[in-house]
């Protein structure tokens, strides 16, 4: 292993612990990958079980295997609706649900996370929405969602869900004006100096190369 | 001692006196029994009927006591006469609680009833209270064989509880594998690193102790007696023999490491970098103590990259390699593999296994090796390639679900297995052992049945019971550590302070002629009446101990303090001339010869059940308690051991009338239950024997019927019973009663 | 009532199991002095309410009836039933201790007739069946009881069944005005057998052993598997007493796991291997046995069972941890949901009864000795401060019996020792 934050990927050797060293270092609670003893609570346990392709014991085995690629591209843990069922039941207190937001997280960063994830483009799309003003604009989140897959898309969307929108708007849930610009926190740059800061500490304590 | 004097009690409680004339009872062991002395009480075991019997023996020379009540196994403490000998008639578990409370069923339930007490006078007359023969024991030294870890401990045990001993070891050091190491696993919490072997501190404990012994480079030319009186010839490295008197013997001569060169598909000779684990320890040996690294052998570079490979020739199912699991070897690995992260955690360490075997507290031991970045990955390794200064480990990862490999490990450690010193198959002397080689004797036994404890399975010593992990095959001789089982230090440490035990009760035992396990306390002894004697030999093939040894003119010469008084001796005389003082071939024969045998016009057979004592008749017993019912046509009588059925009982029992005989013994086979070892597979090879003298006698085959009984077959029993006279009611009664 | 006549050279053993009885025998039978105390009313511990042993598949019974012959034939020993340890004060060599010795309320003219039990009407829940049943409220505890007496439940003391039973015995046996009775004794040595218990499986809440009656524990298949016990020995499912043969057994329920137990309880998985046996014992090929586990820790030669256990074509093993038992509303079969991890297989299967391998947890947590005491954190003792305690089986460890009897052996030798240099302290 070279310098902190420098991964010598070609000699990334199977079984070695290059690539769990790397996620040690990078990845949240990624320390502790390394206690699984594969006894699969995690994989049964998942609702979204059926829907992925790596459980999350078998993605800790892969990070111990060295599978660097197929680990960071993998949609597995873009999956996890953070239900905890998994961590109540590990044998080994895993913070599972954790981790894998933690891998989510870093092969986003690293560019590697599968492009067409939906729910890797819907977090993007919620951290831009909420970072951008420091409140969420809720109108524009959802048409956002509506409108992520094209045009056509989005239109669909919103006639099938019409009666609710306009149930919404007659309850004053929804503020069509909210379109123009919508509701901010009283510091915007505040709240952006905050998030530059993190994402330094970040940086400084996984090693990455400042934002 | 003084003249015999018999009494007989009749006890009429717990319902006995309202289903049976007690009266009858007690005019038979009068008149029939010949009791001089014959009294009825209406609550035998209270204290006043306990004081009757009590004032009795002191006031009226009572020697010998008939208490016809409820079962020999209950209300002991009250009916415990020390000096007396004592005969139970079992008429309640044995009789009114396995009959049904009818009119009809009276009379059969009242002979019934009044055979027991017939049973237990005759009996009474052939029984002698064994006096124990003080002249058995000598020495209470205690011999321990080898000088590993285990034999070290039994040492300084048996110092610490006041017992001198001699130690041997066939080596000039002491220490054995456990001296090899550089550390051993953890006994202790935390469970998190390896830790200092203490082997250092035990060779000084007995170095220093003027009560030890030692003899180094040293074996045993030959073992000779018994308990209590041992002698030891040891061969010693100048070539002269010492000879030491020793009361018994621990032997704790441990374990060979399973030939890595056995493997060569695991790389085994072909790279120094694969090694076995005794191979790592002592690589660790070399650089730790100097805090440098462990180096590769074949070039001295460094390592980066280690496997183990887990179960490298055990628990093998191809019949090449060792079948078993040796236990301590995923916990070695562990241990090994922290050897090289706590001195640098770059170093990689990858286990392969497939199934981690840390019981208990190993599960700590094994967290923290994952703590430490131990990798453990489940799979089966295919292949070992050596190539240049590292090593390709190929295998099928289990949870991946895949063929994997590691390239360019440094050093590949097999965990291979524990193979037992467990010295020569006494009944294959020509066998080889697991690794190949021809076993040299170690014990040297001049034992008339070989040189060396019997071997349980796997070449190890083991004891076969699992309530009695001590119970070794030659009385006296107590295997300790991985001779016995595959274990670690700490195992074997508690083994050996065990077996220590052991012989230490086998020394005091024998010191008072009393005998071992399982017969616990038992003063009688098997006397033989040498100039009946054929010189057949059965007796000294048979003893499950090897008890018996043979002289110059093959006569048989027990060595009582070896004995274990089961009577398979006794079952297998043809001449019937051995016998104990408390139980013999008249004491058997006259109960069932003091049966009453009715008419063939009657239509009341007898048949004689022939119980294992510590299974069948409680069993029996039980059946009893929960008022299960049977044939009021059986006559129990409990023994020893089916081994110690004399074929006579049987013959004697025919002849005299009986209709049909069930010996109920323990399973036998591989999974044997007999606490003689094979006490009921000899009666049934015996009984196998004996259809073609019932041919003789012109009786069927079915007469004479064998059955495997549980403790817990207490449905069973009745059912087997009501079953078997319904086979002698198809074939008829026996054509042979009113000749006796 | 209690002569317990002990000195600086006895040697106390407390817990009458199988560890308790082979430390107390052995010691006993090389001359030395012990008194054995048991909290229960009988002699034999949990091993007495197993079916088989494992590998042998020999009966626990028969053992005990050679070590309580054992019993009956040492005049070295004595027994006290009832009894519990309350203190114990002093040093290696020399303790003092308290005992607290539960009314019988039957004494020593008891036969064992049963006429007791059959005029109490009251019924209360059978320990010796795991609760599993009912039984009288005087009562035998099992065919292999040691003493042979009855025992009155404390709860008819003062009731007409109290006096029924009183009425029914013609032997003086039931004396209703028995009352706990301390002791103070004198012993030079502690040999702690205070065993092990069932972890509480209702504490497994995915399992819902509290809430789906045809889950149940390991031990509890063992008393449904026994001729003696509640079924006669029949495999039925509590839910509808329907025969049960579809049967899964899962592994660490409450070892290995930090939630739970931390260490490995070592016996389960045996125990589990053994139990697949009695399903092909009742049932032969129409049985069929699911393992569920994480590793199989068959050591040494039980591995040779293990070997047999997988030719067995009504076995089947998958390694998975269940994530979660459910229960079919209609037929209230138990439905096992998890992934397969060799490879990756996710199930949800089907069967008619589930069995927990329960782990081991010590009976005494060592915190709760009397006595400064050295234990490890899962309250395994190791030894005392003070020098003359030791524990024997699994009071010290989770062991099998084997395991047990031998360190109860060793333990015994170690109690010995002390004894012995009081003996000639004294001398």
């Amino acid at each position: 292993m070279g310098a902190p934050g420098e991964f010598n990927l070609a000699a990334l050797a199977r079984y070695g612990n290059d690539f769990l060293a790397e996620v040690e270092e990078r990845v949240e609670e990624g320390e502790w990958v390394k206690m699984c003893m594969q006894c699969g609570v995690c994989a049964g346990s998942c609702p979204f079980g059926p829907d992925w392709e790596h459980s999350p014991q078998k993605i800790f085995m892969m990070i111990r295997a060295g599978k660097r690629d197929e680990v960071l591209a993998s949609d597995s843990m873009w999956m996890c609706t953070s239900c905890y069922n998994c961590v109540v039941r590990c044998p080994r207190k895993l913070p599972i649900t954790q981790i894998m937001h933690g891998l989510a997280a870093y092969a986003h960063r690293l560019g590697l996370a599968p492009k067409m994830q939906p729910t890797r483009r819907w977090s993007l799309l919620f951290w831009d929405n909420c970072t951008k003003t420091g409140r969420v604009n809720e109108l524009k989140l959802t048409l956002g969602l509506y409108f992520m897959d094209g045009i056509v898309a989005g239109f669909k969307q919103a006639w099938t869900l019409r009666n609710i929108g306009l149930g919404m708007l007659l309850a004053k849930r929804l503020n069509p004006f909210e379109l123009i610009r919508g509701h901010e926190c009283k510091d915007k740059a505040g709240i952006h100096r905050m998030l530059k800061k993190a994402a330094e500490i970040e940086a400084r304590k996984r090693g990455f190369a400042k934002p | 001692m003084a003249d015999p004097k018999y009494a007989a009690y009749v006890c009429k409680g717990c319902g006995i006196g309202e289903r049976i004339d007690a009266d009858q009872s007690a005019k038979i062991a009068e008149k029939e029994g010949k009791i001089a002395l014959v009294r009825q009480h209406e609550f035998l075991c209270n204290a006043e009927g306990v004081a009757l019997i009590r004032s009795d023996i002191e006031k009226e020379g009572v020697t010998h006591v008939a208490i016809a009540a409820c079962s020999r196994r209950a209300k002991t403490e009250a009916f415990e006469f020390p000096g007396v000998a004592l005969a139970r008639a079992n008429l309640r578990e044995g009789v009114i609680w396995v009959r049904p409370d009818t009119a009809e069923a009276r009379e059969t339930t009242q002979e019934m009833a009044d055979d027991y007490v017939r049973m237990a006078c005759a009996e009474l007359k052939k029984m002698k209270v064994p006096a124990g023969n003080p002249e058995t024991g000598r020495s209470k030294r205690i011999l321990v064989v080898g000088g590993g870890v285990s034999g070290l401990t039994a040492a300084v045990e048996a110092r610490n509880t006041g017992y001198e001993v001699v130690l041997v070891e066939k080596q000039a050091q002491l220490g054995g594998w456990a001296a090899k190491l550089w550390k051993r696993i953890p006994e202790r919490e935390p469970h998190a690193a390896p830790v200092d072997t203490g082997v250092q501190a035990l060779i000084d404990a007995v170095t220093q102790d003027a009560g030890i012994r030692v003899y180094t480079n040293a074996t045993l030319a030959q073992t000779s007696g018994a308990p209590g009186r041992f002698k030891a010839s040891i061969a010693v490295e100048s070539g002269s023999t010492a000879t030491e008197e020793v009361g018994a013997i621990v032997q704790a001569t441990g374990f060979s490491l399973y030939d890595m060169n056995r493997l060569p598909e695991l790389g085994a000779g072909k790279s120094p970098n694969v090694m076995d684990q005794a191979g790592l320890e002592s690589l660790a040996r070399k650089a730790a103590p100097k805090g440098l690294p462990i180096r590769r052998p074949s070039d001295g570079g460094e390592v980066k990259r280690v496997v183990f490979v887990q179960c490298a020739g055990q628990r093998d199912d191809t019949g090449k390699h060792l079948p078993y699991c040796s236990g301590y070897c995923c916990n070695t690995s562990i241990k090994q593999a922290m050897y090289f992260k706590d001195a640098n955690p770059a170093v990689d360490t990858v286990v392969i296994y497939t199934d981690l075997r840390v019981p208990g507290n190993g599960e700590d031991f094994y967290r923290s090796a994952q703590k430490k970045g131990v990798t453990f990955t489940k799979g089966s390794v295919t292949g070992v390639e050596a190539s240049g200064d590292t090593c390709r480990v190929s295998f099928r990862d289990l949870i991946l679900d895949e063929d994997a490999s590691i390239e360019a490990a440094d050093l590949v450690v097999l965990a291979t297995g524990q193979v037992a010193n467990a010295g020569v198959d006494i009944d294959n002397p020509q066998a080889t052992d697991a690794n190949g080689t021809k076993p040299i004797s170690i014990l040297n036994l001049d034992y008339r049945q070989g040189k060396d404890l019997p071997k349980l399975s796997h070449g190890f010593a083991d004891s076969h019971f699992i309530c009695f992990p001590y119970e070794t095959r030659r009385t006296g001789i107590y295997a300790a550590g991985p001779v016995r089982r595959p274990m670690d230090i700490a195992q074997a440490k508690e083994d050996a302070t065990g077996a220590v035990l052991k012989a230490i009760q086998a020394a005091e035992n024998a010191e008072l002629g009393r005998a071992a396990h399982p017969r616990s306390g038992d003063l009688s002894f098997p006397i033989v009446q040498l100039e009946g004697c054929t010189q057949c030999k059965r007796c000294t093939v048979e003893c499950p101990f090897g008890a018996i040894d043979e002289d110059e003119k093959t006569y048989p010469v027990f060595n009582e303090s070896r004995c274990r008084r089961c009577g398979t001796c006794m079952g297998a005389c043809p001449v019937r001339v051995i016998s104990f003082e408390n139980y013999s071939v008249d004491s058997v024969g006259a109960q069932i010869k003091a049966v009453d045998i009715p008419d063939e016009f009657s239509e009341k057979p007898r048949i004689l059940v022939l119980a294992c004592e510590n299974d069948a008749y409680p069993a029996l017993d039980m059946a009893g308690m929960q008022r299960n019912h049977y044939s009021a046509f059986v006559r129990v009588i409990p023994v020893r051991c089916l081994g110690s059925v004399n074929t006579s009982w049987i013959i004697d029992a025919l002849n005299g009338g009986y209709d049909g005989v069930m010996m109920m013994g323990c399973k036998h086979g591989d999974d044997y239950q007999c606490h003689f070892v094979k006490g009921s597979e000899l009666a049934n090879s015996r009984m196998s024997k004996i259809s073609e003298t019932l041919k003789t006698m012109a009786l069927e085959t079915e007469r004479v019927a064998t059955y495997e009984v549980a403790i817990t077959d207490i449905k069973r029993l009745p059912v087997l019973i009501g079953d078997y006279a319904k086979v002698i009611e198809k074939i008829g009664l026996s054509p042979m009663k009113g000749f006796a | 009532m209690t002569h317990a006549v002990a000195t600086n050279q006895t040697i106390l053993v407390v817990g009458g199991g199988v560890s308790g009885m082979t430390a107390a025998l052995e010691a006993a039978e090389c001359g030395r002095q012990v008194l054995l105390v048991e909290k229960t009313p009988t002699l034999g511990g949990r091993t007495a309410l197993l079916y088989r042993y494992f590998p042998k598949l020999c009966h626990p019974t028969c053992g005990l009836e050679i070590n309580l012959r054992r019993v009956k034939a040492s005049r070295n020993l004595r027994v006290l039933t009832q009894a519990e340890v309350t203190r114990i004060t002093g040093a290696r060599g020399d303790y003092s201790v308290a005992l607290k010795l539960a009314p019988r309320y039957v004494n020593e003219n008891c036969t064992a007739c049963g006429a007791c039990g059959a005029a109490v009407e009251a019924t209360i829940d059978d320990p010796y069946n795991y609760n599993l049943s009912k039984m009288k409220a005087a009562y035998l505890p099992h065919a292999m009881a040691f003493p042979q007496r009855y025992v009155l439940d404390p709860s008819i003391i003062g009731t007409p069944d109290g006096e029924k039973a009183k009425a029914a015995c013609r032997y003086g046996a039931i004396d209703l005005g028995m009352k706990v009775e301390s002791l103070e004794i004198r012993v030079g040595a502690v040999i702690w057998a205070t065993g092990w218990r069932p972890y509480d499986a209702a504490k497994i809440q995915p399992y819902g052993y509290d809430r789906y009656p045809n889950v149940i524990t390991s031990l509890e298949f063992e008393r449904l598997a026994d001729p003696h016990g509640p079924t006669g020995g029949r495999i039925l499912r509590p839910s509808d007493g329907r025969e049960a043969k579809d049967i899964a057994f899962i592994q660490c329920a409450g070892s290995r796991d930090e939630n739970h137990l931390r260490h490995c309880s070592r016996i389960c998985c045996m125990a589990s291997l053994k139990q697949t046996q009695y399903v092909r014992e009742a049932y032969g090929e129409a049985g069929k046995s699911t393992v569920y586990y994480i590793d199989i820790r068959a050591i040494d030669r039980f591995e040779d069972f293990y070997s047999k256990v997988l030719a067995d074509q009504t076995v089947r093993f998958v390694k998975s941890k269940p994530a979660r038992i459910a229960e079919d509303a209609g037929t209230r079969d138990p439905v096992i949901h998890g992934v397969d991890t060799e490879g990756y297989h996710r199930y949800a299967t089907r069967h008619d009864l589930v069995v927990l391998a329960v782990g081991m947890e010590p009976s005494v947590n060592g915190a709760d000795v009397p006595h400064e005491i050295v234990a490890d954190s899962s309250g395994f003792i190791e030894s005392a401060a003070s020098g003359g305690f030791f524990a024997a089986g699994c009071a010290s460890n989770a062991l099998d019996v084997n395991r047990s009897v031998q360190s109860a052996t060793a333990s015994a030798l170690r109690a010995i020792q002390i004894v012995r240099k009081a003996d000639r302290v004294e001398a």
